[in-house]
Protein backbone atom coordinates (compact mmCIF):
# COMPACT_ATOMS: atom_id res chain seq x y z
CA UNK A 1 0.00 0.00 0.00
CA UNK A 2 1.03 3.67 -0.90
CA UNK A 3 0.66 6.32 1.24
CA UNK A 4 1.24 9.84 0.53
CA UNK A 5 2.06 12.45 3.24
CA UNK A 6 0.21 15.47 4.35
CA UNK A 7 0.22 17.86 7.10
CA UNK A 8 -2.01 16.93 9.83
CA UNK A 9 -5.18 19.58 9.41
CA UNK A 10 -6.24 22.16 11.89
CA UNK A 11 -9.90 21.07 12.09
CA UNK A 12 -11.68 24.17 11.24
CA UNK A 13 -14.41 24.36 13.54
CA UNK A 14 -15.02 23.70 16.54
CA UNK A 15 -17.34 21.24 15.51
CA UNK A 16 -21.03 21.62 15.09
CA UNK A 17 -21.98 21.71 18.68
CA UNK A 18 -22.13 25.59 18.65
CA UNK A 19 -25.27 24.90 17.25
CA UNK A 20 -26.81 22.97 20.02
CA UNK A 21 -25.14 24.48 22.68
CA UNK A 22 -26.81 25.72 25.62
CA UNK A 23 -29.01 22.37 25.83
CA UNK A 24 -26.81 20.51 28.31
CA UNK A 25 -28.25 16.70 27.09
CA UNK A 26 -26.99 18.21 23.62
CA UNK A 27 -23.41 19.48 24.72
CA UNK A 28 -22.94 15.92 26.22
CA UNK A 29 -24.13 13.83 23.09
CA UNK A 30 -21.80 16.61 20.97
CA UNK A 31 -19.31 15.84 23.10
CA UNK A 32 -19.23 12.18 22.80
CA UNK A 33 -20.33 11.81 19.15
CA UNK A 34 -17.00 11.79 17.67
CA UNK A 35 -16.33 8.91 19.99
CA UNK A 36 -19.50 7.07 18.30
CA UNK A 37 -18.65 7.77 14.66
CA UNK A 38 -14.71 6.19 15.33
CA UNK A 39 -15.97 3.81 18.06
CA UNK A 40 -15.82 0.82 14.82
CA UNK A 41 -12.52 1.63 13.51
CA UNK A 42 -10.60 2.01 16.32
CA UNK A 43 -12.25 -1.22 17.75
CA UNK A 44 -10.93 -2.74 14.51
CA UNK A 45 -7.85 -1.43 14.17
CA UNK A 46 -7.17 -2.18 17.66
CA UNK A 47 -7.79 -5.49 17.54
CA UNK A 48 -6.44 -6.61 14.01
CA UNK A 49 -3.64 -4.02 14.14
CA UNK A 50 -2.15 -2.77 17.56
CA UNK A 51 -3.30 -5.98 19.49
CA UNK A 52 -1.66 -8.11 17.16
CA UNK A 53 1.63 -5.73 17.28
CA UNK A 54 1.96 -6.00 20.76
CA UNK A 55 1.72 -9.91 20.05
CA UNK A 56 4.04 -10.79 18.14
CA UNK A 57 6.85 -8.92 20.35
CA UNK A 58 5.50 -11.33 23.12
CA UNK A 59 5.57 -13.95 20.67
CA UNK A 60 9.54 -12.91 19.59
CA UNK A 61 10.29 -13.62 23.51
CA UNK A 62 9.19 -17.30 23.74
CA UNK A 63 10.03 -20.40 22.02
CA UNK A 64 6.92 -20.58 20.83
CA UNK A 65 5.74 -23.55 18.28
CA UNK A 66 3.09 -25.97 17.30
CA UNK A 67 3.58 -27.23 20.73
CA UNK A 68 2.66 -23.79 21.79
CA UNK A 69 0.36 -23.52 19.91
CA UNK A 70 -2.11 -26.28 20.61
CA UNK A 71 -1.41 -26.86 24.22
CA UNK A 72 -1.64 -22.93 24.99
CA UNK A 73 1.67 -23.19 27.16
CA UNK A 74 4.45 -20.43 27.68
CA UNK A 75 8.03 -20.83 27.05
CA UNK A 76 9.56 -17.34 28.05
CA UNK A 77 13.03 -17.33 26.34
CA UNK A 78 13.91 -13.53 26.61
CA UNK A 79 15.86 -12.29 23.79
CA UNK A 80 17.18 -15.22 23.04
CA UNK A 81 15.29 -15.38 19.38
CA UNK A 82 17.37 -11.75 18.90
CA UNK A 83 20.67 -12.78 20.36
CA UNK A 84 19.98 -16.14 17.57
CA UNK A 85 19.21 -13.96 14.55
CA UNK A 86 21.77 -11.12 15.35
CA UNK A 87 24.60 -13.26 16.04
CA UNK A 88 23.68 -15.03 12.18
CA UNK A 89 26.08 -14.03 9.70
CA UNK A 90 23.95 -14.77 7.02
CA UNK A 91 21.70 -11.10 8.64
CA UNK A 92 24.11 -9.27 8.27
CA UNK A 93 25.90 -10.40 4.94
CA UNK A 94 22.74 -11.16 3.19
CA UNK A 95 19.83 -10.21 4.57
CA UNK A 96 19.76 -6.72 5.82
CA UNK A 97 21.54 -5.81 2.52
CA UNK A 98 18.61 -7.11 1.14
CA UNK A 99 16.50 -5.20 2.64
CA UNK A 100 17.57 -2.16 3.71
CA UNK A 101 19.92 -1.73 0.05
CA UNK A 102 16.78 -2.81 -2.09
CA UNK A 103 14.59 -0.34 -0.11
CA UNK A 104 16.36 2.35 -0.18
CA UNK A 105 17.02 2.06 -4.02
CA UNK A 106 13.54 1.40 -4.69
CA UNK A 107 11.56 3.90 -2.54
CA UNK A 108 14.71 6.26 -5.11
CA UNK A 109 14.03 4.62 -8.14
CA UNK A 110 10.31 5.24 -8.18
CA UNK A 111 10.22 8.47 -6.49
CA UNK A 112 12.70 9.68 -9.24
CA UNK A 113 10.71 8.00 -12.22
CA UNK A 114 7.40 8.66 -11.09
CA UNK A 115 8.34 12.57 -10.73
CA UNK A 116 9.78 12.52 -14.39
CA UNK A 117 6.97 10.95 -15.44
CA UNK A 118 4.53 13.71 -13.90
CA UNK A 119 6.45 16.42 -15.21
CA UNK A 120 6.15 15.10 -18.56
CA UNK A 121 2.78 14.63 -18.44
CA UNK A 122 2.60 18.25 -17.89
CA UNK A 123 4.13 19.07 -20.99
CA UNK A 124 1.87 17.55 -23.03
CA UNK A 125 -1.73 18.17 -24.81
CA UNK A 126 -4.74 17.08 -23.96
CA UNK A 127 -4.63 14.07 -26.05
CA UNK A 128 -1.27 12.71 -25.49
CA UNK A 129 -1.60 13.31 -21.63
CA UNK A 130 -5.05 10.50 -21.61
CA UNK A 131 -3.10 8.48 -24.07
CA UNK A 132 -0.19 8.12 -21.64
CA UNK A 133 -1.90 8.47 -17.88
CA UNK A 134 -4.20 5.48 -19.23
CA UNK A 135 -1.43 3.92 -19.62
CA UNK A 136 0.10 4.67 -17.00
CA UNK A 137 -3.33 3.73 -15.05
CA UNK A 138 -2.44 0.21 -16.98
CA UNK A 139 0.52 -0.67 -15.10
CA UNK A 140 -1.03 0.52 -11.58
CA UNK A 141 -3.68 -1.87 -12.07
CA UNK A 142 -1.69 -4.60 -12.32
CA UNK A 143 -1.63 -7.18 -9.46
CA UNK A 144 1.97 -7.77 -7.66
CA UNK A 145 0.99 -11.10 -8.31
CA UNK A 146 0.64 -10.89 -11.63
CA UNK A 147 3.14 -8.61 -12.41
CA UNK A 148 5.83 -10.90 -10.70
CA UNK A 149 5.12 -14.22 -12.94
CA UNK A 150 4.92 -11.72 -16.22
CA UNK A 151 8.36 -10.41 -15.21
CA UNK A 152 9.57 -13.85 -14.20
CA UNK A 153 7.99 -14.97 -17.81
CA UNK A 154 10.03 -12.47 -19.63
CA UNK A 155 13.40 -13.29 -17.82
CA UNK A 156 13.09 -17.22 -17.27
CA UNK A 157 16.43 -19.02 -18.39
CA UNK A 158 15.00 -21.10 -21.46
CA UNK A 159 11.77 -19.52 -22.70
CA UNK A 160 12.17 -15.74 -21.86
CA UNK A 161 12.15 -12.95 -24.03
CA UNK A 162 14.80 -10.96 -22.46
CA UNK A 163 17.40 -13.74 -23.00
CA UNK A 164 16.23 -14.43 -26.71
CA UNK A 165 16.72 -10.98 -27.60
CA UNK A 166 20.24 -11.04 -26.02
CA UNK A 167 20.77 -14.47 -28.16
CA UNK A 168 19.15 -13.15 -31.05
CA UNK A 169 21.53 -9.82 -30.85
CA UNK A 170 24.55 -11.75 -30.46
CA UNK A 171 25.34 -10.63 -27.51
CA UNK A 172 25.16 -13.39 -25.16
CA UNK A 173 25.76 -17.54 -26.23
CA UNK A 174 24.07 -19.13 -24.15
CA UNK A 175 20.80 -18.29 -21.77
CA UNK A 176 21.65 -16.89 -18.61
CA UNK A 177 19.90 -17.32 -15.24
CA UNK A 178 19.15 -14.43 -14.11
CA UNK A 179 17.31 -15.52 -10.82
CA UNK A 180 20.53 -17.24 -8.89
CA UNK A 181 22.43 -14.09 -8.97
CA UNK A 182 21.58 -11.73 -6.20
CA UNK A 183 22.01 -8.34 -7.82
CA UNK A 184 20.06 -9.75 -11.02
CA UNK A 185 17.14 -10.81 -9.28
CA UNK A 186 16.86 -8.14 -7.46
CA UNK A 187 17.60 -6.00 -10.82
CA UNK A 188 14.21 -7.63 -12.09
CA UNK A 189 12.30 -7.24 -8.43
CA UNK A 190 13.11 -3.25 -9.07
CA UNK A 191 11.88 -3.44 -12.61
CA UNK A 192 8.16 -5.09 -10.89
CA UNK A 193 8.51 -2.55 -8.05
CA UNK A 194 9.07 0.32 -9.91
CA UNK A 195 6.66 -0.34 -12.60
CA UNK A 196 4.06 -1.25 -10.27
CA UNK A 197 5.24 1.89 -8.03
CA UNK A 198 5.59 5.03 -10.19
CA UNK A 199 2.21 5.60 -10.89
CA UNK A 200 0.91 6.52 -7.91
CA UNK A 201 3.76 9.60 -7.34
CA UNK A 202 3.18 10.54 -11.47
CA UNK A 203 -0.69 10.95 -10.91
CA UNK A 204 -0.67 12.36 -7.04
CA UNK A 205 2.75 14.20 -7.65
CA UNK A 206 3.74 13.00 -4.20
CA UNK A 207 5.85 10.72 -2.57
CA UNK A 208 5.39 7.02 -1.14
CA UNK A 209 6.34 6.03 2.07
CA UNK A 210 5.98 2.43 0.60
CA UNK A 211 8.87 -0.21 1.82
CA UNK A 212 6.40 -3.43 1.24
CA UNK A 213 7.48 -6.10 -1.03
CA UNK A 214 7.03 -9.54 -0.12
CA UNK A 215 5.35 -10.90 -2.95
CA UNK A 216 7.39 -9.86 -5.21
CA UNK A 217 10.62 -11.90 -3.74
CA UNK A 218 8.67 -14.35 -2.43
CA UNK A 219 6.65 -15.63 -5.81
CA UNK A 220 10.16 -15.46 -7.84
CA UNK A 221 12.76 -17.92 -8.19
CA UNK A 222 14.30 -19.27 -5.20
CA UNK A 223 12.53 -16.17 -3.32
CA UNK A 224 10.79 -18.17 -1.18
CA UNK A 225 13.76 -19.28 0.96
CA UNK A 226 15.16 -21.41 -1.42
CA UNK A 227 18.18 -19.04 -2.58
CA UNK A 228 19.43 -17.75 0.64
CA UNK A 229 21.78 -15.28 -0.96
CA UNK A 230 18.08 -13.38 -1.95
CA UNK A 231 16.61 -13.78 1.58
CA UNK A 232 15.47 -11.12 2.79
CA UNK A 233 13.94 -10.10 6.76
CA UNK A 234 10.08 -10.49 5.53
CA UNK A 235 10.86 -13.46 3.38
CA UNK A 236 13.03 -14.81 6.33
CA UNK A 237 10.61 -14.20 9.22
CA UNK A 238 7.84 -15.89 7.09
CA UNK A 239 9.72 -19.72 6.21
CA UNK A 240 10.95 -19.67 9.71
CA UNK A 241 7.27 -19.46 11.15
CA UNK A 242 5.24 -20.84 8.29
CA UNK A 243 7.99 -23.27 6.89
CA UNK A 244 9.43 -24.32 9.82
CA UNK A 245 7.11 -23.90 12.54
CA UNK A 246 9.25 -21.39 14.60
CA UNK A 247 6.98 -18.71 15.32
CA UNK A 248 8.78 -17.22 18.15
CA UNK A 249 11.88 -16.91 15.74
CA UNK A 250 9.82 -15.69 12.94
CA UNK A 251 8.65 -13.16 15.36
CA UNK A 252 12.02 -11.60 16.33
CA UNK A 253 13.10 -11.24 12.71
CA UNK A 254 9.48 -9.57 11.85
CA UNK A 255 9.78 -7.03 15.11
CA UNK A 256 13.30 -6.69 13.18
CA UNK A 257 11.59 -5.48 10.10
CA UNK A 258 9.23 -3.21 11.69
CA UNK A 259 12.20 -1.55 13.51
CA UNK A 260 14.34 -1.15 10.40
CA UNK A 261 11.44 0.01 8.17
CA UNK A 262 10.23 2.50 10.91
CA UNK A 263 13.73 3.70 11.13
CA UNK A 264 13.94 3.70 7.17
CA UNK A 265 10.80 6.08 7.41
CA UNK A 266 11.91 8.39 9.40
CA UNK A 267 14.80 9.31 8.45
CA UNK A 268 13.08 9.04 4.65
CA UNK A 269 10.56 11.66 6.24
CA UNK A 270 13.09 14.13 7.77
CA UNK A 271 14.64 14.10 4.41
CA UNK A 272 11.79 15.16 2.37
CA UNK A 273 9.22 16.66 4.65
CA UNK A 274 9.88 20.57 5.63
CA UNK A 275 9.35 21.65 9.00
CA UNK A 276 6.79 22.78 8.77
CA UNK A 277 4.39 20.29 7.53
CA UNK A 278 5.21 17.94 10.62
CA UNK B 1 12.73 29.45 -28.21
CA UNK B 2 14.14 29.34 -31.14
CA UNK B 3 12.65 26.71 -34.18
CA UNK B 4 15.83 24.38 -33.73
CA UNK B 5 15.73 24.33 -29.99
CA UNK B 6 11.54 23.34 -30.07
CA UNK B 7 12.19 20.60 -32.72
CA UNK B 8 15.01 19.75 -30.37
CA UNK B 9 12.48 19.86 -27.45
CA UNK B 10 9.76 17.84 -29.53
CA UNK B 11 11.53 15.23 -30.28
CA UNK B 12 13.16 14.70 -26.26
CA UNK B 13 9.36 14.70 -25.53
CA UNK B 14 8.55 11.64 -28.24
CA UNK B 15 11.24 9.69 -26.79
CA UNK B 16 10.56 10.30 -23.20
CA UNK B 17 6.50 9.21 -23.86
CA UNK B 18 7.71 6.17 -26.17
CA UNK B 19 9.98 5.11 -23.19
CA UNK B 20 7.29 5.49 -20.65
CA UNK B 21 4.55 3.82 -23.21
CA UNK B 22 7.34 0.94 -23.38
CA UNK B 23 8.03 0.28 -20.05
CA UNK B 24 4.22 0.68 -19.17
CA UNK B 25 3.10 -1.76 -21.93
CA UNK B 26 5.50 -3.95 -22.49
CA UNK B 27 4.72 -6.64 -19.58
CA UNK B 28 1.26 -5.99 -20.63
CA UNK B 29 1.44 -6.56 -24.00
CA UNK B 30 3.84 -9.51 -23.35
CA UNK B 31 0.96 -11.43 -20.64
CA UNK B 32 -1.64 -10.95 -23.39
CA UNK B 33 0.14 -11.90 -26.30
CA UNK B 34 1.56 -14.88 -24.54
CA UNK B 35 -1.65 -15.80 -23.52
CA UNK B 36 -3.57 -15.79 -27.21
CA UNK B 37 -0.01 -17.64 -28.58
CA UNK B 38 -0.46 -21.18 -29.35
CA UNK B 39 3.53 -21.09 -29.30
CA UNK B 40 3.83 -19.77 -25.85
CA UNK B 41 3.02 -23.14 -24.13
CA UNK B 42 5.00 -25.21 -26.95
CA UNK B 43 7.85 -23.14 -27.22
CA UNK B 44 9.17 -20.89 -29.81
CA UNK B 45 7.61 -17.69 -29.19
CA UNK B 46 8.62 -14.56 -30.68
CA UNK B 47 7.62 -11.08 -30.42
CA UNK B 48 4.76 -10.71 -32.53
CA UNK B 49 1.86 -13.61 -31.90
CA UNK B 50 2.05 -16.50 -34.90
CA UNK B 51 -0.85 -19.07 -33.86
CA UNK B 52 -3.72 -17.75 -32.21
CA UNK B 53 -5.79 -19.65 -29.94
CA UNK B 54 -8.35 -19.00 -26.90
CA UNK B 55 -7.36 -22.74 -25.56
CA UNK B 56 -5.19 -21.18 -22.99
CA UNK B 57 -8.18 -18.82 -21.53
CA UNK B 58 -10.37 -22.15 -21.76
CA UNK B 59 -8.13 -24.02 -19.81
CA UNK B 60 -7.35 -22.02 -17.47
CA UNK B 61 -11.82 -21.00 -16.66
CA UNK B 62 -12.34 -24.74 -16.54
CA UNK B 63 -9.50 -27.24 -15.14
CA UNK B 64 -7.43 -24.21 -13.88
CA UNK B 65 -10.38 -22.99 -11.23
CA UNK B 66 -10.29 -19.58 -12.28
CA UNK B 67 -14.06 -19.23 -12.41
CA UNK B 68 -14.46 -20.48 -8.50
CA UNK B 69 -10.88 -17.84 -7.69
CA UNK B 70 -12.54 -15.36 -9.25
CA UNK B 71 -15.51 -15.59 -7.87
CA UNK B 72 -13.96 -15.58 -4.34
CA UNK B 73 -11.82 -13.02 -4.97
CA UNK B 74 -14.97 -10.37 -6.15
CA UNK B 75 -17.39 -11.81 -2.62
CA UNK B 76 -14.00 -11.17 -0.67
CA UNK B 77 -13.69 -7.49 -2.53
CA UNK B 78 -17.29 -6.44 -2.49
CA UNK B 79 -17.91 -7.25 1.30
CA UNK B 80 -14.42 -5.46 2.19
CA UNK B 81 -15.43 -2.34 -0.11
CA UNK B 82 -19.05 -2.32 1.57
CA UNK B 83 -17.75 -2.68 5.68
CA UNK B 84 -14.86 -0.16 4.91
CA UNK B 85 -16.33 2.41 3.25
CA UNK B 86 -18.77 2.48 5.97
CA UNK B 87 -16.32 2.28 9.02
CA UNK B 88 -14.13 4.82 7.31
CA UNK B 89 -16.37 7.72 6.71
CA UNK B 90 -17.42 7.48 10.28
CA UNK B 91 -14.08 7.59 11.60
CA UNK B 92 -13.11 10.43 9.22
CA UNK B 93 -15.92 12.82 9.89
CA UNK B 94 -14.77 12.19 13.48
CA UNK B 95 -11.22 13.12 13.04
CA UNK B 96 -12.37 15.96 10.35
CA UNK B 97 -15.01 17.76 12.28
CA UNK B 98 -14.59 17.18 15.36
CA UNK B 99 -11.97 18.98 18.00
CA UNK B 100 -11.49 16.49 20.98
CA UNK B 101 -8.90 14.78 23.28
CA UNK B 102 -6.40 12.25 22.31
CA UNK B 103 -7.53 13.24 18.33
CA UNK B 104 -3.78 14.08 16.98
CA UNK B 105 -3.24 10.99 18.74
CA UNK B 106 -5.55 9.27 16.76
CA UNK B 107 -4.26 10.15 13.69
CA UNK B 108 -0.91 9.48 14.11
CA UNK B 109 -2.00 6.09 15.22
CA UNK B 110 -3.39 5.80 11.33
CA UNK B 111 -0.21 7.07 10.09
CA UNK B 112 2.05 4.37 12.08
CA UNK B 113 -0.46 1.97 11.37
CA UNK B 114 -0.01 2.85 7.87
CA UNK B 115 3.79 1.64 7.99
CA UNK B 116 3.76 -1.68 9.77
CA UNK B 117 4.96 -4.27 7.28
CA UNK B 118 2.48 -7.01 6.73
CA UNK B 119 5.24 -9.64 7.57
CA UNK B 120 4.78 -8.91 10.91
CA UNK B 121 1.18 -8.71 11.55
CA UNK B 122 0.65 -12.35 9.93
CA UNK B 123 2.00 -14.66 12.70
CA UNK B 124 -0.56 -12.80 15.15
CA UNK B 125 -3.67 -12.68 13.04
CA UNK B 126 -3.13 -16.07 11.41
CA UNK B 127 -3.15 -17.22 15.04
CA UNK B 128 -6.35 -14.97 15.87
CA UNK B 129 -8.29 -16.19 12.43
CA UNK B 130 -7.20 -19.62 13.75
CA UNK B 131 -8.55 -19.16 16.97
CA UNK B 132 -11.72 -18.40 16.05
CA UNK B 133 -12.02 -20.93 13.75
CA UNK B 134 -11.90 -19.19 10.32
CA UNK B 135 -8.84 -20.65 8.76
CA UNK B 136 -9.39 -21.80 5.12
CA UNK B 137 -12.36 -19.64 4.90
CA UNK B 138 -12.71 -16.26 2.73
CA UNK B 139 -14.83 -14.73 5.52
CA UNK B 140 -11.24 -14.91 8.17
CA UNK B 141 -9.94 -13.05 5.36
CA UNK B 142 -12.13 -10.55 4.99
CA UNK B 143 -11.62 -9.69 8.71
CA UNK B 144 -8.42 -8.84 7.91
CA UNK B 145 -8.73 -6.81 4.64
CA UNK B 146 -11.33 -4.48 6.33
CA UNK B 147 -8.44 -3.71 8.61
CA UNK B 148 -5.60 -3.69 6.48
CA UNK B 149 -7.87 -0.73 4.17
CA UNK B 150 -8.65 1.29 7.00
CA UNK B 151 -6.09 3.34 7.93
CA UNK B 152 -5.14 4.03 4.48
CA UNK B 153 -9.07 4.79 3.84
CA UNK B 154 -9.66 6.99 6.49
CA UNK B 155 -6.68 9.37 6.14
CA UNK B 156 -7.85 9.86 2.66
CA UNK B 157 -11.83 10.50 3.11
CA UNK B 158 -10.23 12.91 6.42
CA UNK B 159 -9.05 15.21 3.21
CA UNK B 160 -12.70 15.28 1.70
CA UNK B 161 -14.82 15.67 4.74
CA UNK B 162 -12.49 18.53 5.63
CA UNK B 163 -12.76 20.31 2.46
CA UNK B 164 -16.77 20.32 2.61
CA UNK B 165 -17.58 23.69 4.00
CA UNK B 166 -18.99 24.14 7.34
CA UNK B 167 -21.30 27.24 6.45
CA UNK B 168 -22.89 24.54 4.34
CA UNK B 169 -23.80 22.60 7.42
CA UNK B 170 -24.51 25.23 9.41
CA UNK B 171 -27.13 26.55 7.23
CA UNK B 172 -28.37 22.85 7.37
CA UNK B 173 -28.70 23.06 11.56
CA UNK B 174 -30.39 26.87 10.83
CA UNK B 175 -33.19 25.26 8.50
CA UNK B 176 -33.99 22.59 11.40
CA UNK B 177 -31.98 19.77 10.56
CA UNK B 178 -30.74 17.40 12.50
CA UNK B 179 -26.97 16.37 12.74
CA UNK B 180 -28.49 12.97 10.90
CA UNK B 181 -30.48 15.06 8.27
CA UNK B 182 -27.26 17.13 7.73
CA UNK B 183 -25.17 14.03 7.00
CA UNK B 184 -27.23 12.35 4.66
CA UNK B 185 -28.01 15.27 2.59
CA UNK B 186 -25.22 17.65 3.15
CA UNK B 187 -22.36 15.66 3.47
CA UNK B 188 -22.65 12.58 1.86
CA UNK B 189 -23.40 13.78 -1.30
CA UNK B 190 -20.29 16.02 -1.29
CA UNK B 191 -17.93 13.36 0.11
CA UNK B 192 -19.09 10.63 -2.05
CA UNK B 193 -16.12 10.96 -5.28
CA UNK B 194 -13.93 10.90 -1.78
CA UNK B 195 -15.89 7.72 -0.96
CA UNK B 196 -15.87 6.56 -4.68
CA UNK B 197 -11.75 6.70 -4.75
CA UNK B 198 -11.70 4.82 -1.03
CA UNK B 199 -13.38 2.51 -2.17
CA UNK B 200 -11.28 1.74 -5.02
CA UNK B 201 -8.77 1.55 -3.12
CA UNK B 202 -10.24 -1.10 -0.70
CA UNK B 203 -11.06 -3.21 -3.52
CA UNK B 204 -7.60 -2.98 -4.85
CA UNK B 205 -6.55 -4.08 -1.70
CA UNK B 206 -8.53 -7.23 -1.37
CA UNK B 207 -7.87 -8.22 -4.81
CA UNK B 208 -3.95 -8.37 -5.09
CA UNK B 209 -3.05 -8.88 -1.24
CA UNK B 210 -1.49 -12.15 -1.67
CA UNK B 211 0.53 -13.02 1.68
CA UNK B 212 -2.63 -13.58 4.02
CA UNK B 213 -4.56 -15.09 1.46
CA UNK B 214 -1.34 -17.44 1.31
CA UNK B 215 -1.38 -18.25 4.77
CA UNK B 216 -5.25 -18.22 6.18
CA UNK B 217 -6.49 -20.06 2.87
CA UNK B 218 -4.28 -22.96 3.61
CA UNK B 219 -5.28 -25.86 1.32
CA UNK B 220 -8.80 -25.09 1.02
CA UNK B 221 -8.80 -24.56 -2.60
CA UNK B 222 -12.24 -24.31 -2.97
CA UNK B 223 -11.78 -20.78 -1.20
CA UNK B 224 -8.67 -19.23 -2.90
CA UNK B 225 -9.09 -16.30 -4.30
CA UNK B 226 -7.04 -14.74 -7.60
CA UNK B 227 -3.74 -14.46 -6.20
CA UNK B 228 -3.53 -17.29 -3.99
CA UNK B 229 -5.09 -18.99 -7.40
CA UNK B 230 -2.13 -18.03 -9.47
CA UNK B 231 0.32 -19.15 -7.11
CA UNK B 232 -1.37 -22.44 -7.13
CA UNK B 233 -2.15 -22.81 -10.82
CA UNK B 234 2.01 -22.18 -11.32
CA UNK B 235 2.63 -24.50 -9.08
CA UNK B 236 1.05 -27.09 -11.02
CA UNK B 237 2.03 -25.66 -14.31
CA UNK B 238 4.99 -24.26 -13.97
CA UNK B 239 6.21 -24.54 -17.55
CA UNK B 240 3.19 -23.75 -19.61
CA UNK B 241 3.63 -20.19 -19.96
CA UNK B 242 0.66 -19.52 -22.21
CA UNK B 243 -2.25 -20.57 -19.55
CA UNK B 244 -0.14 -19.19 -16.39
CA UNK B 245 -0.27 -15.60 -18.86
CA UNK B 246 -3.73 -16.55 -19.50
CA UNK B 247 -4.47 -16.65 -15.68
CA UNK B 248 -2.80 -13.81 -15.34
CA UNK B 249 -4.34 -11.65 -17.88
CA UNK B 250 -8.35 -13.14 -16.35
CA UNK B 251 -7.46 -11.87 -13.46
CA UNK B 252 -6.12 -8.70 -14.19
CA UNK B 253 -7.94 -6.78 -17.33
CA UNK B 254 -11.14 -6.68 -15.62
CA UNK B 255 -8.94 -4.10 -13.10
CA UNK B 256 -7.16 -2.22 -15.96
CA UNK B 257 -10.74 -1.58 -17.71
CA UNK B 258 -12.29 -0.96 -14.24
CA UNK B 259 -9.68 1.50 -13.55
CA UNK B 260 -9.42 3.37 -16.94
CA UNK B 261 -12.82 4.11 -16.86
CA UNK B 262 -12.79 5.31 -13.22
CA UNK B 263 -8.95 7.04 -13.89
CA UNK B 264 -10.49 10.48 -13.68
CA UNK B 265 -12.16 10.42 -10.71
CA UNK B 266 -9.27 8.25 -8.92
CA UNK B 267 -6.55 10.62 -9.77
CA UNK B 268 -8.72 13.50 -8.92
CA UNK B 269 -9.79 11.61 -5.37
CA UNK B 270 -6.14 10.73 -4.74
CA UNK B 271 -4.80 14.12 -5.20
CA UNK B 272 -7.79 15.56 -3.57
CA UNK B 273 -7.97 13.37 -0.27
CA UNK B 274 -4.66 12.81 -0.13
CA UNK B 275 -2.04 15.47 -0.71
CA UNK B 276 -4.22 18.87 0.32
CA UNK B 277 -4.90 17.26 3.53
Amino acid sequence: MTMVHAPLPAAKTESSSASVAGRPRGLSLAKARPWFLLAPGLFILATLMLWPLVQVFLFSLQDYGLREINTGEQNWIGLENYAKALSDPQLWTVVLPNTVGFAAVAVFATVAVGTLVALLLARLGTVWRTIVSSCIMVAWAMPAVTGTYVWTFIFDADRGVFNQVLQNLGLMDESYNWFTNQWSFYAIVLLNVVHHGFPFVAITVSTIWDFKVFAQVYLMPGGNGGNRSVLNLGVWSYVESFGQNKYGFGAALAVLLTLVLIGITIVYIRSLMKEDEL
Amino acid sequence: MNPRRSIMSRAGTGIAVAAVLIFTLFPVYWMVSSALDKKASSGGQSLLPQEFTLDNFAFVLTDGGFGTFLRNSAIVALVTVLVSAVVCLLAAVAVARFRFRFRTTILMLILVVQMVPLEALVIPLFLQVKSLGLLNSILGLMVVYVALSLAFGIWMLRGFVAAVPVELEEAAYIDGASWWRMFRSILLPLVMPGLVATSIFSFITAWNEFIFAMTILGSATDQYTVSIGLKSFFGLHSNDWGSIMAASTIITIPVMIFFVIVQRRLSAGMVAGAVKG
